[in-house]
């Protein structure tokens, strides 16, 4: 329960962190840490548990299907990292309240308390997904804390977030993984499982994989570039996440998995050598800077090294002396950061060459910082001290030769050494060499005294280190759970060989105090040209690179490249296909070409060519309607008369409407280039090739199929009729066809939407080539008006007009009540319709438009709907969607497909009225005069207008007896 | 089999003009690809048997395979829904993909 009560204060610490700011702005600091302390206050009787060698749990389930719960359990590695992160954050947090602007600060709280949950979370947890995902929130709420720190902070928190996010990622196919290795997702379950010792090197894989997210997040080398980066956060963030809690989950996580991996050898070896790398590296790096913040940054860098270096030895001495570290480290690290934000606000500067000489005006500000300072260095009697000393005897202890413990702990030494020169440049630099002329504000206590509250406190902890023997000792019992640790810690270990190391390094260190000013050149020389932000800034531009040229081949913005692309890949399948299949097919059946195919095949050809060659619009327009007379003769000859009926009727229409759109484009074609023309040529030919012989192979080999059969013998008696194909599309697969139909009505429908939205484009030809003027008969003959007007021209059209357009209705309407049992039916009956609308189009001498503005579009969705309400009474009488009612009307056999073979007449002729209506019906300009109508106004003037005006209708229309031409009078057309 | 070569003949022609940066041509292919698809329907009813499916004229032993006549009849139409739509976005443009060039003026004959 004590843990339930510690997460629940936390959450609701988060909860209410929006209410305090909007009243308290930047004081909600106060609060919030007194929220923290109640937090802590609330662990320790878990706390009490721990120390007396219990454990504390709590858990419910929460994905009971896949074993996952939500389980907290509080071990000594949670107390210790635990009560680090609550008593840290609380003081971090008082700190806040003076450090921040006056104003609101709701995004630091918030994700302060945010982040703060997340990482007790994660030293809690004892499920693997949830420590997961705490992880990832810890990594979260770190790049929206750096994200807040201005322009460069967002640079940086990409960078942070890139780079903790790696180590999330190799994080998990580690808790995969061990969940598979060890089948469960507990925590201490896992740990505990006997695979570790009988699987070498699924363990090893696993060890290196945990190392790395630890490393990400732990800023070891080659993932510390984040941490010096965050320095864009502000002070408090950075004393809290940068030294206290951030980079201690990389710790933590290193010693939570300790039981398993602490003697895997790869781990050893691999924390040794990259922390110790990184100490050193961090500590060299740290000696040129001069922000005092980088400073920090650095040497956290190298100080979490040793402890990571640490940890890898995997012994029991070790794991203490690391333990002890990471507790002296966050107490002098958090304090050095936030003295460093002390200084910032009494100076205005963080720069070590701008400082003024302080160490006279800010007295206590220089105490803290020298005490701070030299417990990291490692001077006694601070706590620092004890535990650099651990650390260097443990390095003896590492794992292998006797003389790889030597040389871990000369290359620590090194380290030592590095530390105590720029924990110099901090004091001396900060403090006393500064000559900057620059005034000192005073400091307020609110500030400093949170700032040295853990510096201060860790002075007399050090002599009273025993009073970490509990603590430290269960956390190391955790990280080994198979030994029982006996700690002993103690100032005074006697004349030991870490003892004459320490000393050597405080002689060495003394001696860059005397000669710091010789050294400081040497120091400052950078070492390399580039830096760790170079590099993943060099890396992001090339994978943008990278990018942009794996976009390179679809990102052409006309078809002709993708269309090739499709084409060659089914050409290079369908023809390997056919090559392996050729073998086992069965024999040619015998008949199945006629000497018509041979005729219609030379004409075809003849055709194709022509459509291909022709450079005039004109001309390829009539070559395709060739081919299109040649496919009806052809299905024709294969035995299909509705078929050829509508191809027929089909080719015409959609000659009228390729008409309709030629007379607004140029004249000609374009020619293309000689590589466009061979290429689409080599690729044409092969797909020809391709398409021809797939139909020779895979067609034409079998007998009459059963369903043919069926259909041939049994369709008439069970329908009724005997036009068979009629009958298939509008009763056995009526859906289809209803699909058909909504094919067509969208196609409709798109064609007004697209017209109606296109506003920069207008339909009309820009530029009209001066035509040549005829010489013509004076103005008002009949010779001149049939040159100049189009209306003479049409009298004829008018006029047969007048005796075949109640024909073809007629015709239409025969057909549609016969289709059942002989040629015809609804398609075949709206095209001839159609037809008809076409001829009335085609009869009048301006473009208009063919009945109501609105009539298409009703036609189009009436025809849709009531083939639908048709299928629906199918459904109601007969329990299925789209079954035919047969019944008998005057001894006539009729069917509900009728009505269905309707709405399939309306909606096709509703299609082919808003086809002529709208890509015709723009008034043409007079000559010389452009009307500028664009292209939605047209179409809104021919959905909307009304008609024109009345005294139209006064005029005659043409009939026999008319004299229209030789008057001069034109006559009244049909449309609007 | 000549049918096959028909539909070869017109698979060529309308993959060339469907390469072709002139949408008018392309949608030409588009015309010469669909009536070559039709063919392939057609020639999968085994195009042996040549008459008309109409019980009360044709021998149902020589008749032609009613089914695939009619999915041609839907493709056919719908091929027509599809052209219109094709050379509606074609006539959106002045000068239908034949110039690289903004509209300056010039004519478009090369």
């Amino acid at each position: 329960m004590s843990l339930l009560w510690t997460l629940l204060v936390l959450v609701a610490a988060l909860a209410v962190v929006a209410p305090l700011t909007r009243v308290l702005g930047r004081n909600t600091g106060w609060p919030l840490a007194g929220l923290y302390l109640a937090s802590w206050v609330a662990f320790l009787p878990a706390i009490r548990e721990v120390l007396g060698g219990g454990e504390t749990t709590w858990s419910v389930p929460w994905v009971p299907e896949l074993g996952v719960d939500l389980a907290f359990r509080a071990d000594g590695l949670g107390v210790v990292f635990g009560s680090i992160a609550l008593l840290i954050g609380a003081v971090v947090l008082v700190y806040a309240t003076r450090y921040l602007e006056p104003g609101r600060q709701l995004g630091f709280y918030l994700v302060m308390a945010l982040f703060t949950v997340s990482m007790v979370g994660l030293v809690l947890a004892d499920d693997l997904i949830l420590l997961f995902i705490c992880w990832e929130l810890t990594s979260l709420a770190s790049f929206l804390l750096i994200a807040q720190g201005g322009r460069y902070g967002e640079l940086a928190s990409m960078r942070t977030l890139l780079i903790t996010f790696v180590g999330g990622l190799t994080m998990i196919p580690a808790i995969m993984l061990i969940i598979v290795l060890t089948g469960t997702t507990s925590v201490t379950e896992a740990l505990a499982h006997p695979v570790w010792t009988t699987n070498p090197g699924l363990t090893a894989l696993v060890a290196v994989l945990v190392a790395i997210a630890a490393m990400t997040k732990s800023a070891q080398f080659p993932f510390h570039l984040w941490l010096p980066d965050a320095m864009a956060a502000s002070t408090p963030v950075s004393a809290y996440l940068h030294a206290a809690a951030v980079v201690k989950a990389g710790i933590f996580l290193l010693m939570r998995f300790s039981p398993a991996f602490h003697d895997t050898l790869v781990w050893n070896v691999l924390l040794l050598v990259v922390g110790l790398w990184t100490a050193l590296l961090g500590g060299r790096v740290a000696l040129q800077q001069t922000d005092l913040k980088k400073l920090m940054a650095y040497s956290t860098v190298s100080q979490l090294g040793l402890i990571v270096a640490t940890i890898g030895i995997g012994t029991e001495y070790a794991l203490t002396a690391a333990v002890l570290h990471t507790i002296a480290h966050a107490m002098f690290k958090s304090g050095l950061f936030m003295m460093v934000g002390v200084v910032d606000h009494a100076t205005h500067t963080r720069d070590l060459r701008r400082l003024p000489q302080l160490y006279r005006q800010m007295p206590w500000s220089f105490a803290v910082v020298v005490l701070g300072t030299a417990s990291m260095a490692g001077v006694p009697p601070m706590l620092g001290f004890i535990s650099k000393e651990s650390m260097l005897a443990a390095m003896r202890q590492a794992p292998g030769e006797a003389w790889a413990g030597w040389a871990a702990l000369v290359v620590m030494a090194a380290g030592a050494v590095l530390t105590f020169a720029y924990s110099v440049r901090i004091v001396f630099g900060g403090f006393v060499d500064g000559r900057d002329p620059r005034p000192v504000h005073g400091t307020t206590p609110g500030l400093f005294l949170p700032a040295a509250l853990p510096i201060v406190v860790s002075v007399p902890l050090a002599f009273a280190v025993g009073l970490l023997d509990l603590p430290v000792g269960r956390a190391v019992k955790a990280a080994l759970p198979h030994l029982e640790p006996e700690t002993h810690l103690y100032l005074w270990h006697g004349f030991t060989v870490e003892l004459l190391v320490t000393a050597l390094v405080i002689a060495a260190g003394v001696a860059v105090i005397l000669r710091r000013h010789q050294l400081q050149p040497a120091f400052e020389r950078t070492i390399l040209p580039f830096d760790g932000v170079g590099v993943i800034e060099r890396l992001h531009v090339l994978s943008r690179a990278l990018g942009v040229r794996a976009n390179r081949p679809v990102e052409a913005d006309y078809a002709t490249r993708h269309a090739a692309a499709i084409i060659a890949t089914f050409t290079l399948v369908i023809g390997a296909g056919l090559l392996a299949v050729i073998p086992s097919m069965p024999p040619v059946t015998p008949g199945l070409s006629q000497p018509i195919d041979a005729v219609l095949l030379l004409l075809i050809t003849a055709s194709v060519v022509m459509v291909v060659a022709a450079r005039s619009r004109l001309a390829a327009t009539v070559s395709l309607s060739a081919v299109g007379i040649l496919a009806t003769v052809q299905i024709i000859a294969l035995g299909a008369p509705d078929v050829g009926l509508t191809q027929l009727l089909v080719e015409a229409l959609t000659i009228i409407v390729i008409m309709l759109v030629l007379q607004k484009l140029p004249l000609t074609f374009g020619s293309p280039t000689r590589l466009i023309r061979s290429s689409s040529l080599l690729l044409a030919l092969a797909a020809g090739v391709v398409f021809g012989g797939a139909t020779w192979v895979l067609t034409g080999r079998r007998e009459r199929s059963p369903v043919a059969q069926w259909y041939l013998t049994e369709g008439p008696e069970y329908a009724g009729a005997d036009n068979i194909v009629n009958v298939i599309l509008v009763e056995f697969r009526a859906l289809d066809t209803l699909g058909e139909l909504t094919v067509l009505g969208m196609a409709g429908v798109a064609i007004v939407a697209v017209l109606s939205s296109v506003k920069d484009r207008y339909l009309e030809p820009e530029h009209e080539d001066d035509l040549p003027e005829p010489r013509l008969r004076a103005g008002g003959t009949t010779a001149e008006r049939a040159i100049r007007e189009a209306w003479p021209n049409l009298v004829p059209l008018q006029l047969v007009l007048r005796v075949t357009g109640p024909l073809l209705l007629l015709i239409s309407f025969v057909l549609f009540m016969r289709g059942h049992n002989a040629p015809g039916g609804g398609f075949i009956a709206a095209l001839v319709a159609s037809a008809a609308i076409g001829l009335i189009y085609l009869s009048t001498s301006r473009d208009r438009r063919i009945g109501p503005a609105r009539l298409p579009l009703y036609l189009i969705g009436g025809g849709v709907a009531f083939a639908i309400l048709t299928g629906i009474v199918g459904l109601v009488a007969a329990d299925s969607f789209l079954e035919p009612i047969y019944g008998y009307v005057f001894t006539e056999h009729v069917s509900t497909s009728m009505l269905f073979d309707l709405g399939v007449f309306a909606a096709v002729v509703g299609l082919i009225t808003v086809a002529f209506n709208l890509l015709g019906s723009t008034p043409r300009p007079a000559p010389g005069e452009s009307t500028g109508l664009r292209v939605d106004e047209a179409v809104e003037g021919a959905l909307f207008s009304r008609p024109e005006s009345v005294t139209r209708e006064r005029q005659p229309r043409v009939n026999a007896s008319t004299t229209h031409i030789l008057d001069g009078a034109p006559p009244r057309e049909l449309g609007r | 089999m000549i049918l096959a070569m028909t539909v070869g003949v017109l698979a060529a022609g309308g993959v060339y003009l469907l390469l072709q940066r002139s949408m008018v041509r392309a949608v030409f292919g588009i015309g010469l690809l669909s009536h070559a698809a039709n063919f392939v329907l057609l020639a999968a009813g085994v195009s042996a048997w040549r008459a008309e499916p109409l019980a009360n004229r044709t021998d149902a032993a020589v008749a032609a395979d009613p089914l695939p006549q009619a999915f041609v009849l839907t493709a056919i139409v719908i091929t027509l829904a599809v052209t219109v739509y094709m050379l509606m976005l074609a006539v959106l443009g002045n000068n239908d993909d034949t110039h690289r060039m903004p509209n300056t003026g010039e004519s478009h004959d090369e």
